[in-house]
């Protein structure tokens, strides 16, 4: 098993219309855009495909895995190896977070990885503060990639503030 | 990388500003060293930090079935 696995399992998803879009957010986002963080886990924000009703389900995900041999350990998948995480679109802003990503090239997987900007206003929801979760906004603001006009615009756009 | 320099209260010696800069600059460096590796290298580093990580997690907490090093290749 390799990382690339996993991610090739990502766009299968895709491709099999079990998942109508996708984009890796969390620790592992940041590891492909700034360095190396210490994380267990894989988390992806996922579109549902349109037509799965008012009520979000993660069933037809679970039903995938199975088929495809991945064990499911209470919130997460096992895909390849790689303990993963899918979170439908909670938001206006994980709509764009997901919409917006770049697909970055990850050993000739193309890989969706969220916008570090939009990791820092995912991470400033009120709802999703932890000590943790600041430390990583703080790791994101001084990182000199961070294009600072577009999380501005972000946060502006969502209400939220450093 | 002697540069200390006497400053403040007391007799306890301070570094200089240039050496406390020095300090903060081989930081730096040292991050966008880590910023530019390729990915695959980002992946087993991760891999290693889990597994360095891991016996001093099992000391602090009652661990997730799925809080544990990955058996894959990077």
């Amino acid at each position: 098993m390799a990382f690339a696995d996993t991610l090739r399992a990502l766009n299968n998803m895709k491709a099999e219309g079990v998942i109508e879009e996708y984009a890796i957010v969390g620790a592992l986002a940041i590891v492909f855009w700034t360095e190396p963080v210490a994380t267990y886990d894989l988390d992806v924000l996922v579109f549902l495909p349109s037509g799965a009703g008012p009520l979000v389900s993660l069933e037809s995900i679970y039903h995938w895995a199975s088929a495809h041999g991945y064990q499911a350990d209470r919130e997460h998948i096992l895909i390849e190896g790689v303990p993963t995480q899918f979170l439908p679109s909670p938001s206006k802003l994980a709509d764009e977070a997901i919409e917006t990503a770049e697909t970055l090239d990850y050993q000739g997987v193309p890989t969706r990885v969220t916008l570090p900007e939009y990791l820092v206003a995912l991470y400033l929801q009120p709802e999703a503060r932890t000590a943790k979760r600041r430390e990583r906004v703080a790791m994101l603001l001084d990182w000199r990639g961070l294009n600072r006009n577009r999380l501005d615009a972000i946060l502006e756009r969502h209400g939220l503030s450093l | 990388m002697g540069s200390h320099s006497e400053s403040g209260t007391g007799s306890r010696s301070r570094p200089s500003a240039e050496f406390v800069a020095k300090l903060r600059q081989g930081k730096d460096e040292l991050r966008r060293d880590r910023e530019v590796l390729p990915l695959p290298e980002k992946i087993r580093q991760v891999i290693e930090l889990q597994r360095l990580q891991y016996p001093l997690l099992t000391r602090q907490r009652t661990l997730a079935s799925w809080e544990r090093p990955w058996e894959i290749e990077p």
